[in-house]
């Protein structure tokens, strides 16, 4: 951890204002909780002459729940996802993603938006600037090599937000404001497999917030893969969504993250409901699994290990959530 | 008097009383000393792995307005080491670099923008050589050296042999032989390095503080390296936020702030970063051991051969003391009768290593205690009856010349088999889960000083005053261990005072006396013992002063307290504050000097590097662990851990338990997490989130014990009590993995992907041993 840039500090009020800052200075980022950029910058990763902070943003702070959806601002931040009541008992795979976040100060200081577009990793990226020169930099950042995949021309660091993958699940938009007015798009669209460019987003553009829908009767949930049980980024990290009516299963999502430049949907599980839990759906959730991820060597875990926790933790989840469910359903006189 | 709770003195948990600032807040660490107009020193590190310095070009750096000065290699051109044989190490490379990381020039500037923006300017230009980054390659026939003196990159080969080891072998009714790995581990001690030199161009004299274990040892380096006398160097030493060997030897940050002080005429102030905490490191290197063990069908052991090869890093440092502490250390802690021992300790183009907790002791401690397991189940016996068929006796003397005083392993282990429930539960658990047990021990103090001086081995100085209070100067190191505690809690004892009369200095060169430092869990007994003759010195002069006023013999004369009378009297005794001001009547303030010193036979035998792992007190420990294992994900969880631990007697049990729940602990980080890898030499560990210290969501239950088997030499028969329980960990999770998988495991750290792929491989091998065999006609095989 060396020194930090220098840099001017601005703190708008809208993210209109904080939009049309970051316009004025193409160089300027952003700036949430700081958990991960700070550490960043103190590596020599980017040199911002103008920190946008959006801490001062009322907007972002909104955290409510009205008739057909919740909506979290961006700047909630970690540690009050983690602790809520609505989202442990309606929401889990968002209270449990949230709960698994780093430790509990960096919760306190993290954010929904940070955590969100959180910058992708690999063991080649977050070192030290000396460490980077040392090591002949990367595509990633000041180089042209990736020391991943040999002769690759396209980077491969790892998405490892733990809540997108959760909000994916629940079918999440986010609020997006940007030079041309407010939108909003599904969570999933704003991410490409890029590792340098994972974002599908405007560089003035600004998460806002995220809508989930109410879906009554919906369970979810979320499991993380780490060497220990607090601090660590996900080596694999899974979470899904399941709807049941009586012993069969209406719907799923699964959503992964970890393994790729991007959290990853899995596709095609609308065709595996319509019955109960079976070994063959288990299977084809497997298989789909390994077809989708493709963890690569950004950690010092080994990527195999990463892809077989994907799988583990999938079926267990998804075998998991059938189970709550079908308890519930027994139980009914 | 008995009904009165004692609040000060041995046997009292008493909290650290130093605990209070630290924990407010107000503690000054090294970094946290800013003076004003002290510069910011910082260090360009090397970023090759081995090279060849063709020239290094400084005139861009030194150009720079704000930068005061800039210092390479050619500024000190002495070696350095901790031991006075091995010292090959240059605070800044000197003609060639070695791994990457090493220091090869510093800045100090004006502030910190000026420094970096300098270290960026000086130029280096090399001729890149071939590395090595593992002992196989190091040792290989056409391997560059590092060391052009050093054939075959070993720092040193050890190799000796005690009793008729062929002998025992032949008579043992079961042999095995089995190799590990450990991979190489780090401190993490929470403090990073830092150092404040302050260098008076007029005087000629630098004042230096740091983060050091050893600040006497620092003092000697400053004085070679700086070509000083030692008389011009004063050494202070502020709070310092933990070592566990790390800073047991001079550092190389610690000789460059001093360095750039002088060159800059000035303050330096130098905080490192914790990657170049990590890049400094002189932690445990990664061990390759072959070990052949014995037994008797009753378990007793008949012979033991042990290889050991450690990868050693760049340069020497405690190289030499590693390497035969894994070798010395096989003994002492069961009754063997022959021991042969192999120790290479190898060069490598990575970071140094050096000493850490249970020094050269705990790879070697894992790999024979997990034979022995293994063995013990292979004859049909029980763990702890292989160790109770080997207890030693004492007091005795091994084979290597070791002296064993008090040995409280047997209640020990009777204590983590009962409280374990071992008996009823051990070969019963449900699948998943298992128990394991390992022994390990330790020395309270290496009873030979690395810089053998003939000095005693520890001097105190106590001071008492017209207040009546008393201060303790010691130069023992406070590094969060508890020693100004021990030391004041040995004083309080013997003087019959309250910790509010008792004030330690342990702090200052030019103040209180020398002393070797905090490494080799030397302070409680040596020092400890050094104050408490003093103590008793200042004890025996207040009761002649007593027995004065009184109209007594001394003998005669009791203190409780604040009070000293005639024993056995009811009439009114004498204050203690009037028996102060009598005694300092004619005589004013009183010192006292205390001193202790380790008898000559315990210095170990004969043979070449005796001394190493010769002690006064070898501490004892015993250690259950109980896991239970994920088979799917491979994840370990501990869920508790039994440890009963040989202090001695403990003179602090609160900080007793401390140290040996601190044991257990990091011994549970490199049995399941801790590891240092290097890619083409680059370290990949070198933050906290890459290097992976448990944290306490991955902490078990830690039910401590300790067993006071009263040495006949410590202090109140004090012992040490923060290394000897590191090492039964590792062996002790291994078996209880075992026992959860099915699976033998030789490595450390047991990660889960480590987990999976050797269920994964065990179970293919399962698949293939059992289908029957067809024979060539198709037939099935009967």
């Amino acid at each position: 951890m060396n020194l930090l840039p220098v840099f001017d500090m601005a703190e708008p009020v809208t993210a209109e204002q904080a939009i049309a800052l970051k316009s004025a200075h193409p160089l300027a980022r952003y700036l949430a909780g700081g958990t991960d950029l700070i550490p960043n910058l103190r590596r020599g990763l980017g040199a911002p002459d103008v920190l946008i902070s959006l801490a001062k943003i009322p907007e972002f702070r909104q955290f409510e729940a009205s008739g057909d959806s919740l909506v979290i601002g961006a700047g909630v931040n970690i540690a009050e996802l983690a602790t809520s009541d609505l989202l442990r008992k309606s929401y889990p795979a968002i209270s449990m993603a949230a709960a698994s976040i780093a430790g509990p100060a960096h919760r306190g200081m993290a954010t929904v938006g940070g955590n969100l577009c959180l910058d992708t990793r690999c063991v080649f990226y977050n070192q030290s600037k000396w460490w980077r020169a040392a090591n002949n930099f990367c595509l990633k950042q000041d180089g042209d090599t990736c020391h991943v995949v040999k002769k690759g021309n396209k980077c491969v660091a790892a998405y490892s937000g733990d809540l997108a993958p959760a909000l994916m699940v629940l079918g999440a938009e986010v609020e997006i404001a940007s030079t041309a007015g407010r939108r909003r798009r599904s969570l999933a669209g704003i991410f490409r497999e890029d590792g340098q460019a994972w974002l599908d987003l405007e560089p003035a553009d600004l998460v806002v917030a995220v809508h989930i829908p109410a879906r009554p009767g919906v369970r979810s949930g979320y499991f993380k893969s780490r060497i220990r049980q607090s601090m660590d980024f996900p080596l694999a990290g899974v979470a899904a969504a399941m709807n049941c009516e009586g012993v069969n299963i209406l719907s799923l999502a699964v959503a992964i993250t970890g393994t790729n430049s991007r959290p990853v949907q899995l596709e095609g599980l609308q065709a595996l409901t319509g019955g109960p839990l079976s070994d063959r759906l288990l299977d084809e959730l497997g298989k789909n699994i390994s077809r989708t991820i493709q963890p690569m060597r950004t950690t010092l875990a080994p990527s195999l290990y990463r892809r077989h926790m994907a799988g583990v933790l999938a079926e267990r989840l998804v075998t998991q959530l059938y189970r709550d469910g079908a308890c519930n359903q027994r139980s009914k006189p | 008097m008995n009904a009165v709770k004692r609040t000060s003195g041995v046997g009292v948990r008493t909290p650290l009383i130093d605990g209070i600032e630290k924990v407010r807040g107000t503690a000054k660490y090294t970094a946290d000393l800013a003076p004003e107009g002290a510069l910011v020193g910082r260090i360009f590190r090397s970023p090759y792995a081995h090279a060849e310095i063709l020239s290094i070009d400084l005139s861009a750096a030194r150009a720079l307005p704000g930068v005061i000065a800039v210092i390479s290699g050619e500024e000190c051109k002495t070696p350095y080491g901790i031991v006075p044989i091995t010292q090959n190490e240059y605070p800044l490379a000197r003609t060639r670099v070695r791994y990457l990381g090493e220091p090869v020039a510093a800045v100090a500037a004006i502030d910190e923008a000026t420094a970096e923006k300098a270290l960026e300017l000086i130029r280096l230009e090399v001729r890149e050589l071939p590395s090595c980054y593992t002992a196989a390659d190091a040792r290989k026939p056409d391997a560059v050296l590092l060391h052009d003196n050093r054939p075959g990159n070993l720092e040193r080969e050890v190799s000796n042999s005690f009793g008729d080891v062929e002998a025992g072998f032949a008579a043992a009714d079961l042999v095995r032989e089995e190799v590990f790995h450990c991979a190489e581990v780090t401190h993490v001690h929470i403090e990073p390095h830092a150092a404040l030199a302050d260098y008076d161009p007029v005087r000629g004299q630098l004042t230096f503080q740091s983060v050091s274990q050893v600040p006497y040892y620092v003092h000697l380096m400053l004085a070679q390296c700086l070509g000083m006398e030692t008389s011009r160097i004063r050494i202070i030493k502020p709070f310092i936020g933990g070592g566990f060997g790390a800073r047991s030897e001079t550092l190389n940050f610690e000789l460059v702030c001093a360095l750039l002080a002088r060159a800059a005429g000035g303050r330096v102030r130098m905080v490192l970063s914790r990657e170049e905490t990590f890049l400094t490191h002189r932690g445990r290197p990664a061990a390759d051991v072959r070990i052949k063990l014995g037994l008797s069908r009753g378990g007793r052991i008949t012979a033991v051969e042990a290889e050991m090869t450690q990868l050693g890093g760049a340069y020497g440092g405690y190289g030499i003391i590693t390497i035969l502490y894994a070798g010395a250390l096989l003994n002492a802690i069961y009754d063997i009768p022959a021991v042969r021992y192999s120790g290479y300790r190898v060069y490598s183009n990575t970071p140094p290593c050096g000493a850490m907790r249970g020094h050269g002791t705990v790879d070697m401690r894992y790999a024979f205690e997990t034979l022995l397991n293994r063995m013990a189940a292979e004859l049909g016996l029980d763990a702890f009856a292989v160790r109770r068929a080997n207890l030693l006796s004492t007091p005795m003397v091994t084979i290597n010349g070791l002296q064993v005083t008090s040995c409280g392993l047997p209640q020990a282990l009777d204590w983590v088999e009962a409280g374990s429930r071992w008996r009823e539960r051990k070969g019963k658990l449900p699948k998943g889960r298992g128990l394991g047990l390992g022994c390990s021990h330790f020395v309270s103090g290496a009873a030979k000083a690395v810089q053998w001086t003939g000095e005693p081995d520890a001097t105190v100085n106590i001071k008492l005053d017209f207040d009546g209070n008393v201060t303790v100067f010691t130069g023992a190191t406070e590094i969060g261990q508890g020693s100004s505690t021990v030391v004041a809690q040995v004083a309080a004892e013997v003087l019959g005072l309250d910790y509010s009369r008792i004030c330690v200095l342990a702090k200052d060169s030019a103040v209180t006396p020398k002393d070797n430092g905090s490494y080799s869990s030397r302070v409680t007994y040596m020092v400890g013992n050094a104050t408490l003759a003093a103590a008793e010195k200042l004890q025996q002069r207040l009761l002649a002063t007593a027995a004065r006023k009184l109209g007594a013999e001394p003998a005669q004369v009791e203190f409780h307290g604040e009070e000293y009378r005639l024993a056995g009297s009811d009439k009114p005794g004498i204050a203690y504050i009037d028996v102060v001001k009598e005694a300092l009547v004619g005589h004013g303030t009183i010192t006292e000097r205390g001193i202790f010193v380790v008898p000559r036979e315990f210095q170990g035998g004969k043979h070449r590097g005796a001394a190493v792992g010769s002690t006064m007190g070898f501490s004892y420990a015993a250690t259950v662990v109980e896991v239970s294992v994920d088979e799917g994900t491979g994840e370990i969880v501990v869920e508790d851990i039994w440890v009963s631990h040989d202090t001695g007697f403990a003179i602090n049990p609160l900080a007793v338990e401390g140290q040996v729940q601190g044991a257990i602990w990091m011994g549970m980080g490199q049995a399941l997490m801790e590891e240092t890898n290097f890619r083409d030499g680059l370290h990949m560990h070198t933050s906290m989130l890459d290097y992976k210290v448990p944290t306490i969501l991955d902490s078990p239950n830690i039910h401590t014990h300790i067993v006071e088997s009263i040495d006949p030499n410590g202090p109140f028969g004090a012992k040490e009590a923060s290394e000897g329980g590191i090492a039964g960990i590792m062996p002790a999770l291994t078996q209880a993995v075992a026992e959860a998988t099915g699976v033998d495991f030789n490595e450390t750290p047991l990660t889960p992907d480590r987990i999976v792929e050797a269920l994964r491989k065990a179970r293919r091998r399962e698949a293939i041993r059992n289908k029957p065999v067809r024979d060539s006609a198709g037939a099935r095989g009967q």
